[in-house]
């Protein structure tokens, strides 16, 4: 089955669309006529928003693909808690994109808006531009954030990204902004550009950071220059954050400056 | 003129010895009276269990304490959320939600009157402004006087007037209720850093000692004539082998007033322990309750503990700093300048831990071997043990031995080795469940000769009228219908109207702040008082000026004036 959503042109672009209805499971299930999303403050069909054009059957959610096209920045938590099948936005998308999604792929060939896959549970998502703040987090407050799946970012991502990481893999091809994997408690990380502050507070997990790390905080422990990652050169071993007990994570990093 | 007639009410009104009679209650202009017109709006209760109003007598709602729970804790807005409805906000989050969360909930379970355990004087006004919002409750608040400089040197003088004209003057000024005390003395000490111990040991550059600190405000509360008496947060809180100091604290506790207790003691769970470390921790609610049992002077409540995440909020700072050693997770501490301090912490009480287990056993065992009623109040020491919405499951686990029997199977196994509760078998009536939720609540309060926790002609018309048939259920087995009932009222009635049915608000609500003003001579009104007013100068960093509440901050309030001799 494959549903083509493209967005409508609206009198006020900024105007939030909160779609959590926008993932497979629900096409499977529902008509799109029935099927509603919050615009601003009401409720409307799906169909009064996008152009909604269906072809095909489908048994699982295995078997659906949505195709979102438009500029769709202010379209809110597509594919949370999807399970199977695939989603393809041909631009950006707005925040909470993948919120707890358990299985299947979004692809967003534009930007993601902040909080890309945040409590992800399993699937992949990549996002060929860049993402912003919170990629592949917890919520505010949360302990545990993403735990299994992976991310990829092909640009740069914003602040806080994997923040709380306790499972899966977030790959950032670009830079990260401030605090990347800050109270990470276990999965992977790799940042291929720049980091600064990387892994505050970390108990557990394995950061990669290809570039430089800036403002590596004096809790991490230097233990020298070994062959880590996926790159032919040494990487400098940090291990931290040792303000915790028992802290048990590694920060590796190509290069690197201590906080002054 | 309005009036309501609520029929056939299965009603239980310990305050007037009425225990389970069919009656109509007549309601005009929000208050009991004896009969209406037919021209009456009617609520036909249909023989079912019609109570006076919940009254809790120590719960935290409101105020910065719980706001600071709030910013800290942005996870738990997860849970709870509910959308607007006609006469409903939206609200959020379940052991510190929303102002409005909170009087929601509590009406839903039929609470009309609720007192916030802590405010401390300098922030009172934080507290008032929150309280206009908890719009389905009238509100009172404890006004914290543990580490406050200007008692402690009146106690170091020796001078009992003085205390009580602090007191006097700062519980008008606050708009307080009750005279708080949280671990006495303690919460000056940890403006340094430590706590204090137990009883005898001297408050740092002070001089004087948790026992005489509370001795006076006792004292001073009585010689202000106060409605409720001092109320009291013992030291050591939550630490093994703490109940010595708690019987101590019971033994030390005058008898001066024949109308309710002279002494409150709340959350006494929290006190009961034995052991002398956490591996050798136990249950010593045998002796607590023993104690209690000869002392008709002192009135507890349980602080019952239940499974599942919460947030623990106290003044008494050190505390929370050692739970806080204890968990690793996030803290928030404050340092009440010259009054008393606080701490706050997420906590998630989990039945496969023993301590937890032990906890939650001691609030029941207190509740079951205290004989007298009266002497005990239910409630969690809302959010500490549980959230209040809890109180259900622990009224039918005060009502059924079975479903006590089944829940400890499901606790960490080694518990029965370190309590008695397997071996008590009394199960409590509803005319009990109603003395410990609402008639003792009023009675130890002081509030029963403005109207509250009764359903005597006069009174005010707050009324819960919940779906159990008593006569149509055993307690002890169906307890699951007790769990059910208690959790939502058919109607919840403030002031004689209905709030709320089934769960659903039908009013914006308009509460009252019931609040104290001793009556106290110009000679010894404290504000004139130079060395008084210098302490504002030299430490406080508010003006005397700034620091009384003003009364536009209460909206409506009923204010109890009351004759001092001094
Ligand atoms: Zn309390």
């Amino acid at each position: 089955m494959k549903i083509t959503l493209a967005i409508k042109k609206r009198d006020n672009p900024y105007i939030p669309i909160e779609a959590e209805a926008i993932t497979t499971k629900t096409f499977l299930e529902k008509k799109p006529e029935d099927i509603s999303v919050w615009y601003g403050n009401s409720e409307q069909k799906l169909t009064e928003i996008f152009d909604v054009r269906v072809e095909g059957d489908a048994k699982s959610e295995d078997e659906v693909t949505i195709i979102m096209s438009g500029n769709c920045s202010a379209v809110k938590r597509v594919g949370e808690y999807m399970n199977g099948g695939i989603i393809e936005i041909e631009g950006n998308i707005g925040h909470h994109c993948g919120n707890f999604m358990s299985g299947g792929l979004i692809e967003i060939r534009g930007n993601a808006e902040s909080w890309l896959g945040r409590e992800m549970r399993g699937g992949k998502i990549i996002c060929h531009g860049d993402a912003q703040n919170y990629c592949g987090s917890g919520y505010r407050g949360e302990k545990k954030g993403m735990t299994g799946g992976t991310i990829e970012v092909m640009g740069s991502a914003g602040d806080f990204t994997a923040e709380t990481l306790a499972g899966g893999e977030v790959i950032i091809r670009g830079n990260t902004g401030n605090l990347a994997g800050a109270e990470m408690i276990d999965g992977t990380l790799k940042i291929y550009g720049d980091a600064h502050l990387p892994c505050a507070n970390m108990k557990g997990g394995t950061c990669h950071v290809y570039g430089t790390a800036y403002n590596v905080l004096p809790t991490f422990e230097y233990k020298g220059l070994i062959k880590a990652g996926d790159q032919a050169s040494q990487m400098h071993m940090f291990n931290g954050d040792i303000a915790n007990r028992n802290a048990k994570g590694t920060l590796y990093a190509a290069k690197y400056e201590f906080f002054k | 003129m309005h009036s309501l007639l609520v029929k056939n009410a299965y009603v239980i009104d310990p305050l007037n010895n009425i225990r389970g009679e069919i009656m109509d209650i007549a309601i005009k202009d929000g208050k009991i009276v004896e009969s209406v017109k037919d021209s009456a709006e009617v609520i036909d209760a249909k023989g079912q269990l019609t109570l006076p109003g919940g009254v809790d007598s120590h719960s935290h709602i409101c105020g910065t304490k719980v706001n600071f729970g709030r910013y800290m804790s942005p996870e738990d807005m997860r849970a709870g959320r509910g959308r607007a409805q006609p006469y409903m906000y939206p609200v959020s989050g379940y052991s510190v939600p929303t102002v409005y969360a909170n009087t929601y909930r509590y009406s839903k379970m039929g609470y009309t009157t609720v007192l916030e355990g802590a405010m401390a004087p300098l922030e009172a006004r934080h507290t008032h402004e929150e309280f206009s919002y908890n719009t389905l409750q009238d509100t009172l608040a404890n006004t914290l006087f543990d580490g406050n400089w200007s008692v402690m040197e009146a106690v170091a003088e020796g001078d009992l007037k003085k205390v009580a004209a602090i007191v006097g003057w700062t519980l008008a000024a606050v708009k307080g209720f009750g005279v708080k005390i949280t671990n006495p003395g303690g919460t000056e000490m940890w403006g340094w850093g430590k706590d204090i111990g137990c009883i005898h040991k001297k408050v740092d550059y002070f001089g004087v000692t948790p026992a005489e600190i509370l001795d006076y405000l006792i004292r001073a509360n009585e010689m202000l004539n106060l409605p409720h008496s001092a109320h009291l947060h013992t030291n050591n809180l939550g630490k093994p082998g703490n109940y010595k100091c708690t019987l101590e604290t019971m033994q030390r506790a005058p008898d001066l007033n024949d109308k309710r207790q002279t002494l409150y003691m709340t959350h006494v769970q929290f006190h009961s322990y034995g052991g002398s470390k956490w591996a050798d921790f136990c249950s010593k609610a045998d002796d607590v309750s023993w104690m209690l049992n000869r002392k008709p002077n002192i009135a507890i409540d349980m602080g019952q503990v239940m499974f599942g995440k919460t947030t623990t909020m106290t003044a008494d700072g050190p505390m929370e700093f050692n739970l806080y050693r204890l968990h690793h997770n996030k803290w928030s501490n404050h340092d009440v300048e010259l009054e008393t301090a606080s701490g706050i912490i997420p906590v998630h009480y989990s039945r496969k831990n023993l301590v937890n287990s032990i906890m939650w056993a001691i609030g029941l065992e207190l509740a079951l071997m205290t004989k007298n009623p009266w002497q005990c109040m239910l409630a969690t020491d809302n959010p500490n043990g549980a959230p209040f919405v809890k109180y259900p499951e622990v009224i039918a686990l005060l009502m059924s031995q079975k479903y006590r029997e089944e829940q400890l199977k499901t606790v960490n196994p080694d518990t029965e080795k370190r309590v008695f509760l397997p071996s008590l078998d009394r199960e409590l009536d509803i005319n009990e469940i109603a003395i410990m939720t609402r008639a003792a609540q009023a009675k130890a309060l002081g509030i029963v000769d403005i109207g509250k926790g009764h359903l005597g002609v006069g009174a005010d018309a707050d009324v819960a009228v919940y779906p159990i048939k008593m006569d149509d259920i055993d307690p002890s087995k169906d307890y699951q219908k007790i769990i059910d009932g208690f959790s939502q009222t058919d109607y919840t009635i403030k002031r004689g109207r209905a709030v709320s049915k089934k769960g659903d608000c039908l009013v914006l609500g308009d509460n009252a702040t019931i609040w104290v003003k001793p009556k106290i001579s110009e000679k010894n009104d404290i504000s004139k008082d130079p060395e008084f007013m210098k302490k504002f100068e030299r430490y406080y960093t508010v003006s005397l000026d700034n620091y009384p509440v003003q009364e536009e901050y209460l909206h409506r309030n009923i204010c109890i004036e009351t004759e001092t001799g001094i």
